[in-house]
């Protein structure tokens, strides 16, 4: 047997590839649905699966039980997603935050029973699933779809037009990335503004350039991926000005202090409600999504760990900030990739079997996949032990407390 | 006493995880075999399903590719072994052609099925397909009823044991503990692994031990999780995150050691059903009833009458209250958690007596868990008993439809008059929360609480 040496080129494109990958962007949809709800409303909604699956099953009925065209779909979807969300939000919502999280949990596993299940299989399909419904998306694409893509202006798959396009991009990242830390900066010592901003701005540059010559997508899934960080950009700004607004500052203030904000004459139920449902709505989105680029709906993909998964996402970017809800699922995958890859190659590495000290870790490549969600677990722990307001959060905002 | 009581749970929960991780099953890269069993199943006049064997049925597996890998005919066992080759994914067909006359495959198990044998950890996969005969001799419908009901009440019972723990802790801390599925499978894990992995002793003697470990593990959730948060006054909604993760870590830690497949305890397990009127039961879920009923009853019992259990209904109640007339709130609270553990364990290995051992036992349950508590009223002990009861009745009983109601409406009203499929068979109960919280969001017997 040849010794199989450890490719950490794979390991790198791989998870760097991860941070904006399908995965990121679709739980990056959902993330800022659950911020809108967990992050700013305080709700413990753990049936963000439930609504995921609304959007997908709506898109996969259009041709497997309608016959109409993916379009009427997203208007399906977001009905299905606002009946959910009616019918987990008006018993629990007057009660205690803890009530929420069973209701959600409960329903989102109904509604996966159902769709998996042999008796509705005329809607759903059962546990294969609804195939082939994707194409109306696919097929507009100006890309290759066996082609693969690399997002570097050095590659040599890259036109000069492309070139140009990725270069401006980054620039403009780097100058918006730069300013930030700049001003951040700024305000904890007396910096001057202009030169700070330049060097971080050239220190983003580098970083991208480097990073960018292990982005590599293949072509099938570029238009999903494109299409979804989009989505991701408008949902994420909507949402931004929405918690700017006085509705979201009512939403705030009913995550901080429930009582006070009912005392001001505000209905602290009907402001849930429609925060519940918001984020219900756009998490149908990540499950549109997820849907459209496998161009599949498979019931187990929308099990109750995804939630979960989700929730961590979030709380490793950090709730209540726009910018953890997307930043948080991109660094999640990330990690996920990296140990996912990793371990496959140390795995080959080593002949198959993991051990540390005699003590076998791992002795089969499923063990791998139960390694990382122990880590996905051990990590949610952490986080809310040590760091509740994630990387980018504000430690005030997160003062949670159900009682 | 406190900090040495942690570090001795601390000791044990480190020794248990040396041991899990030493016991893990060694990894064999052989070639993949599929073993198809056809039965027919027939229901007896109680609703009980018995299994003869189908000989010469044609069985056909294909790869990926659609061609044919091998062929073979079933023999009297109702048993064919293929030798497949290399791991891979297949598709197994079944010649419906070729079954005796008068029998069709049940919904359950289609012709053709698909077997992702990837990254199997077995090597010999082994598929069922059940068949039943065109016509079923009819069952009375009381006969039926009382059937559904004794099932139930077997559910009911584990699930109260399991459930107890859950309320008693969410009344004393506050915490809803998502992670209580997980006690509920580690003990029945721990059960199996000194009864049958390492062969250390029979089951009846693994039994409490298995549950005193429970126990200790419920103490090890406290003493390393739990406590030191409620300590750091960290609030319930992030413990009850905490407790999500924990519960994520500890199914995957069982799945990654015992792996996907269910697993059986070999003792008790091929047992016949015994006859009590109407109702069929083997011997040996009529003793894990008993059994149930009566460790339930003396929980019950202790919490009425012991000072323990006043004192723990106190600290329930209030607090505050129960700690300035002098009652030690936290080792009530590291009581409660050894007892709910122990429970939970206890519930567990009943529970794959009945239904086979697998990682996911405990999670599969927390649902009906958390229904049954709900109902019984949050934070209460006695409605934890009786709400899990409930609930697991309503289970059983849901599978069976009333004939009041007339015949041909359309899904999902027609379940009335045919009782819900099998697979749905926890989705009424899980409706049911949710109407129970609109009408008696307090529970049967909770109290009334000020919201909204």
């Amino acid at each position: 047997m040849i010794a199989y040496s450890l490719d950490w080129n794979n390991v790198a494109v791989a998870s760097l590839s991860a941070f904006f990958g399908v995965n990121a962007m679709y739980y990056a949809i959902a993330a800022i649905g659950l911020n809108v709800q967990f992050g700013y409303a305080g709700l413990l909604n753990f049936g963000q699966a439930g609504f995921m699956a609304c959007g997908a099953y709506a898109l996969g009925m259009t041709s497997h039980y309608f016959g109409i065209s993916l379009w009427w779909g997203i208007l399906l979807g977001v009905v299905y997603a606002v009946g959910l969300g009616l019918i987990m939000g008006i018993p629990t919502l007057r009660l205690r935050a803890d009530y929420l999280a069973i209701v959600t949990i409960a329903l989102a596993e109904v509604v996966r029973l159902t769709v998996r299940s042999v008796s509705f299989k005329t809607y759903y399909n059962g546990s294969d699933g609804i195939n082939g419904f994707a194409e109306e998306f696919r097929q507009v694409t100006p890309f290759n779809q066996s082609g693969r893509y690399e997002l570097s202006p050095f590659a040599d798959s890259v036109s000069t037009g492309g070139a140009i396009a990725l270069w401006v991009a980054f620039v403009l990242t780097a100058l918006l990335f730069g300013m930030m830390t700049a001003q951040k900066l700024k305000s904890r010592k007396s910096w001057p503004l202009v030169p700070v901003w330049l060097a971080s701005a050239a220190a983003y540059l580098g970083l991208l350039l480097a990073i960018s010559t292990k982005l590599i997508y293949p072509g099938l899934q570029f238009k999903s991926i494109t299409v979804g960080w989009v989505i991701v950009a408008i949902l994420g700004w909507l949402v931004w000005l929405l918690m700017r607004s006085p509705w979201g500052r009512v939403l705030k203030g009913i995550r901080e202090d429930e009582e006070a904000v009912r005392s001001l004459g505000k209905s602290v139920y009907s402001y849930k409600m429609q925060a519940l449902i918001l984020g219900g709505v756009i998490a149908t989105f990540a499950g549109m999504m997820l849907s459209l680029d496998r161009g599949s709906v498979q019931p187990d993909n929308y099990s109750r760990d995804v939630t979960f998964f989700v929730l961590t996402a979030l709380v490793l970017g950090g709730a209540a900030k726009v910018s953890g809800s997307i930043v948080g699922p991109m660094l999640f995958w990330g990690v996920l990739a990296f140990t996912d890859v990793f371990l496959n190659e140390l795995y080959k590495a080593w002949g198959n079997n993991i051990s540390i000290f005699g003590i076998e870790l791992i002795a089969s490549p499923s063990q791998i996949g139960q390694f990382q969600q122990m880590l996905v677990g051990a990590m949610l722990i952490l986080l809310m032990v040590f760091r509740p307001q994630g990387l980018f959060g504000n430690r005030k905002e997160m003062a949670l407390d159900g009682r | 006493m406190n900090r040495r009581l942690t570090q001795l749970v601390l000791a044990l929960l480190a020794a248990l995880t040396v041991l899990g991780l030493v016991s893990s099953p060694a990894n064999a890269l052989a070639d993949l075999s599929f073993k198809v069993r056809v039965q027919d199943q027939t229901k007896d006049d109680n609703g009980k399903s018995s299994k003869t064997p189908v000989p010469g049925v044609t069985i056909t597996v294909l790869d990926e590719a659609g061609a044919v890998v091998v062929q073979g005919v079933t023999d009297a066992q109702g048993e064919v072994l293929l030798l497949i080759g290399p791991r891979g994914n297949y598709t197994v067909v079944l010649d419906e052609s070729t079954l005796p006359e008068g029998f069709a495959l049940t919904e359950q198990t289609p012709a053709e099925r698909a077997v992702i044998g990837e990254d199997s950890r077995t090597d010999t996969i082994t598929i069922n397909y059940f068949t039943g005969k065109a016509s079923r001799a009819s069952i009375g419908w009381w006969s039926q009823m009382a059937q559904r009901l004794a099932d139930g009440a077997r559910l009911g019972l584990i699930l109260a044991m399991c459930s107890v723990g859950l309320s008693l802790i969410f009344g004393t801390t506050g915490l809803t503990n998502f992670a209580h599925g997980e006690l509920v499978t580690m003990g029945a894990m721990v059960a199996y692994l000194l009864s049958v992995t390492w062969n250390f002793m029979p089951l009846l003697v693994a039994i409490p031990i298995a549950v005193v470990i429970g126990g200790l593990l419920g103490l090890g959730f406290d003493g390393v999780v739990f406590g030191p948060l409620r300590k750091r006054k960290i609030g319930l909604v992030s413990q009850l995150v905490v407790s999500v993760g924990l519960s994520i870590l500890l199914k995957n830690f069982v799945l990654s050691r015992f792996g996907g497949r269910t697993k059986q305890f070999t003792d008790y397990n091929q047992q016949t059903n015994i006859k009590l009127g109407p109702i069929g039961i083997t011997p040996r879920d009529l003793i894990t009833s008993i059994v149930s009923l009566v460790v339930l009853l003396l929980v019950a019992v202790t919490l009425t009458k012991s000072r323990i259990g006043k004192a723990t209904r106190a600290v329930s109640d209030n607090p505050d209250l129960a700690s300035s007339t002098g009652i030690d709130s936290q080792k009530i609270i590291r009581i409660v958690w050894f007892v709910g553990g122990a429970l939970a364990a206890l519930g567990g290995i009943f529970r794959g007596l009945d239904e086979g051992l697998t990682a996911f036992m405990g999670s599969d349950l927390i649902f009906l868990m958390f229904a049954g508590i709900t109902l019984g009223g949050l934070g209460s002990a006695y409605g934890a008993l009786v709400g899990g009861f409930i609930v697991g009745l309503f289970v059983e009983v849901s599978t069976l439809g009333f004939p009041i109601f007339p015949e041909g409406w359309p899904r999902p009203l027609s379940y009335l008059h045919d009782g819900v499929p099998t697979e749905l068979k926890n989705v009424p109960a899980l409706l049911a929360l949710v109407v129970i919280l609109l009408v008696r969001p307090q529970g049967i017997l909770g109290q009334k609480e000020r919201v909204g």
